[in-house]
């Protein structure tokens, strides 16, 4: 399935001129006029897509619809193209997370180029959220108990020192830890401490 | 005896010497009997008065003075001469009298003969005799006097010198021998007249001679010596009936005696009685004083040429030709010798009118060219604060030019994959060279738009529409206001709001105006606005607002900020607003500044509509 380019320019001759070059390029392409319209059409996050942006755009600017998205929860790349570059500008734009800042008029394979990038890079993050979904929904799956043992385990307790803390037997221990490897799916703690590290329990 | 042959001889002598000085030292009586020939005309008149002039002056003893008028020209005869003879031997029985003077020809003859009854011994004085009466007369030795030179052929050389070519002349007078000062002229007549046409007019009825002068020939002159009658029984003073021949004549009138310049002669030699009347008295007094009139010999005088101006320029007759010494009488003064006083206070006037004036012109000249300086001034600041400002602009500029380039360049690469591509939708591909050319067109303009902007142009007034220039300058100003986070709104006027103007300084108004806005809400931390409304104001102006949401102008600061050079900002030179107001102004348009009520400072600028 192909990724999906969302175009915000004002000058209708740019969006027509880089919806063929994209189409050609084999994205699909999505166009619109002013920041308001893709708000009110969001993209889909789910699928391989990024975002064009023109800095100056009627209403809203460019920098403002970044700032939104952002809030909105987005994580679509975004890839700044504008008439004209100005440090302060940039500066915002790379800050928030922009993927690019690019100055018209650019080549289509540097832009492609950075399209690329984007999506690879989209793709990855893309990926990286799913396996945190299914890590946080197999965390889910865990009993008090065994949260408990994990929260632990991955702070590098011995058995017997989570059995003093839990007030239990060292025995009872190894058989919850055992169960949390098999519901988390690792077959050692050098894993499990990664997966606590990723879900972001160890701060 | 030989002793008293000496004394006696000596005696003898000595009574001689005596009687010789007294002889010469004898004072006469200090009076005299002047005789004329007068009828109570003006020439004898001054004849008269030029004696007395010159008597009454004399400083020792009082001079008395007698007079007779004979009237001879109107009466005359033995009887009448007896009965004078007569009257005035009885009348000056007993006066002592000094001296005769006796006035003209006819007077002289009479006293001549009269001399051995009555005056016996007394010295005569003659004037006005020609040197003709003179050898006539025969006056003895001590009878001495004035001699009057006054023959007809002056008279003709000035009807010469009057009438160019003259062929003829016209003589007017009475019979000769009625005549008493002109008369020789009859015996000179042949002999002058030789060459000339002569027309005589003499002793005819006045009616006739006034019919006839009518109609004088061409190059034709009259002389005129004296007329007493008109030939029917009525008399007149000569100078009467010369008024009553000029109302008439169509030709000039040469005269010789002084009171004929007045009824109408044009001049001529003339007899001059004052001078005359003055030569008689002052060879009479030396006779009174003592000396012999045997030593006086008789003086020439009394004529004199004399020119009747109004004449002169009825027979155009120029001053030049005239002869030398001639004395002109009646000269109209000029509109400058009438009235001295006023013609010098009109000249001055005139003068100081126009020196004001060419001061006036001066002064409207240099402001002129004060103004078109000015002009010049402000056209150049204008540009040298554009090219200052568009530097400020680039921004703007590269964007208006990045986009269509960007748009051309991506479409230039499409249609280069295309036409690689196996089977190229070439319906595609002349849509896409289609959009490059309207992209390319649109760069263009941007760069046309931009060169007009910094043209050093002159001031050109055209019909502008106020809504285009603040809508093109916004969209101008969109990237650089996007780059300093400052929201750009403009409220435009629902109507076109024509005026007269230069669009490109107009745009420069606006322009400046925003960007100052701009510039004075940089440490605004967020909310950066620049608000632009256009308005009709009273249906003869329009009126433009940009009101920024900065920190407003502190209030001490109002009155200063479109003055040149004021600045607040680090790097300003002060010169936007100042310029704005000098655009605004040679627009005939007001500017003022204004701190809004919450917050933010307003400038606003009205500018007449066109009618």
């Amino acid at each position: 399935m192909s990724a999906r380019i969302y175009v915000v320019d004002d000058d209708a001759s740019f969006r027509t001129a880089i919806e063929r070059r994209l189409k050609l390029a084999g994205y699909q392409v999505a166009t619109y006029p002013s920041a308001q319209q893709l708000l009110d059409c969001l993209p889909d996050e789910n699928e391989p897509g990024c975002i064009l942006l023109d800095v100056q755009i009627p209403g809203m600017s460019g920098p403002d619809l970044q700032g939104r998205l952002h809030e909105l929860g987005s994580v679509l790349p975004i890839v700044f193209l504008t008439g004209y570059t100005d440090t302060p500008t940039t500066v915002r734009a790379v800050k928030a997370g922009a993927e690019d800042f690019l100055t018209k008029p650019i080549g289509s394979e540097q832009l492609l180029g950075v399209i690329e990038r984007a999506l690879a890079r989209h793709a990855t993050e893309r990926c990286e959220r799913q396996k945190l979904a299914e890590m946080r929904a197999l965390v889910a799956d865990l009993t008090a108990r065994e949260r408990q043992v994990f929260g632990l385990v991955v702070r590098g307790k011995l058995n017997k020192q989570t059995a003093h803390d839990l007030g239990t037997t060292e025995r009872t221990i190894k058989a919850h830890r055992h169960q949390v490897m098999e519901k988390l799916k690792v077959r050692s703690l050098a894993e499990l401490v990664t997966v606590a590290e990723r879900l972001g329990l160890l701060d | 005896m030989i002793r008293t042959i000496p004394l006696k001889a000596l005696i003898v002598g000595l009574i001689a010497m005596l009687a010789s000085a007294c002889l010469a030292q004898e004072m006469r009586p200090h009076s005299i009997l002047v005789l004329d020939q007068s009828d109570g005309g003006p020439f004898y008149h001054q004849l008269f008065s030029g004696l007395r002039e010159v008597i009454g002056k004399h400083s020792d003893v009082h001079v008395t003075v007698y007079n007779e008028s004979l009237d001879m020209s109107r009466f005359g005869g033995k009887a009448y001469e007896d009965t004078l003879k007569r009257y005035i031997k009885e009348k000056y029985q007993g006066k002592q009298i000094g001296a005769i003077v006796s006035v003209g020809a006819g007077t002289t003859g009479l006293v001549l003969n009269w001399r051995d009854e009555l005056w016996t011994g007394i010295p005569i004085v003659f004037a006005m005799l020609d040197e003709l009466d003179v050898a006539r007369l025969k006056p003895p030795p001590d009878v001495t006097g004035v001699i009057v030179r006054l023959p007809l052929a002056d008279s003709v050389k000035v009807a010469q010198t009057v009438v160019p070519g003259l062929d003829t002349i016209v003589l007017v007078g009475d019979d000769w021998d009625r005549l008493v000062v002109f008369r020789n002229w009859k015996d000179e007549l042949s002999t002058v007249a030789a060459g000339l046409q002569v027309i005589e007019m003499v002793g005819q009825k006045m009616s006739d001679i006034r019919k006839r002068v009518a109609e004088l020939p061409p190059r034709s002159a009259i002389i005129y010596s004296s007329i007493f009658s008109d030939g029917e029984g009525a008399f007149y003073p000569p100078f009467v009936a010369l008024g009553m021949i000029a109302e008439a004549a169509n030709r000039p009138i040469v005269v010789a005696a002084e009171t004929f310049l007045a009824p109408g002669g044009i001049g001529g030699i003339v007899l001059t009685p004052s001078l005359i009347g003055a030569n008689a008295a002052t060879i009479t007094l030396r006779i009174l004083d003592g000396e012999r009139p045997e030593q006086i010999p008789p003086v020439h005088g009394g004529v004199k040429p004399i020119f009747n101006w109004p004449q002169l320029q009825r027979w155009n007759v120029s001053e030049t030709t005239l002869p030398e010494g001639s004395e002109i009488r009646f000269r109209e003064p000029t509109f400058v010798e009438r009235y001295r006083w006023q013609s010098l206070a009109i000249a001055a006037a005139l003068l100081v009118q126009a020196g004001l004036i060419m001061f006036l012109l001066h002064e409207r000249h240099m402001r002129h060219d004060a103004e078109v300086e000015s002009q010049k001034r402000m056209t150049e600041l204008a540009h040298v604060n554009r090219q200052a400002t568009t530097s400020e602009l680039s921004s703007s500029i590269a964007h208006e030019l990045n986009q269509p380039l960007g748009s051309i360049l991506t479409n230039a690469e499409t249609a280069e994959l295309m036409l690689a591509s196996d089977n190229p939708d070439l319906g595609e591909i002349r849509e896409i060279l289609a959009d490059i050319k309207r992209d390319d067109q649109r760069a263009g303009e941007v760069i046309r738009r931009l060169r007009g902007f910094l043209k050093r142009t002159p001031f050109e007034i055209r019909d502008i529409d106020l809504n285009e220039i603040m809508s093109e300058t916004f969209k101008f100003l969109s990237v650089q206001a996007s780059a300093r986070n400052v929201a750009l709104d403009l409220q435009i006027a629902p109507g076109a709001l024509r005026v007269r103007g230069d669009a490109i300084q107009l745009q420069q108004v606006v322009l400046n105006l925003v960007v100052n806005s701009m510039d004075a809400m940089t440490a605004v931390p967020y909310g950066r606005r620049v608000i632009g409304r256009i308005k009709l104001n009273d249906g003869s102006s329009a009126a433009i607002s940009i009101s920024d949401s900065g920190p407003g102008i502190p209030p001490d600061k109002l009155g200063k900020v479109f003055d040149p050079f004021f600045t607040t900002k680090d790097q300003g030179m002060g010169i936007g607003l100042s310029i704005a107001r000098t655009i605004i102004l040679a627009h005939k348009g007001q500017i003022w500044a204004e701190n809004l009520n919450n917050g933010g400072a307003a400038f606003h600028f009205t500018l007449p509509l066109t009618a």
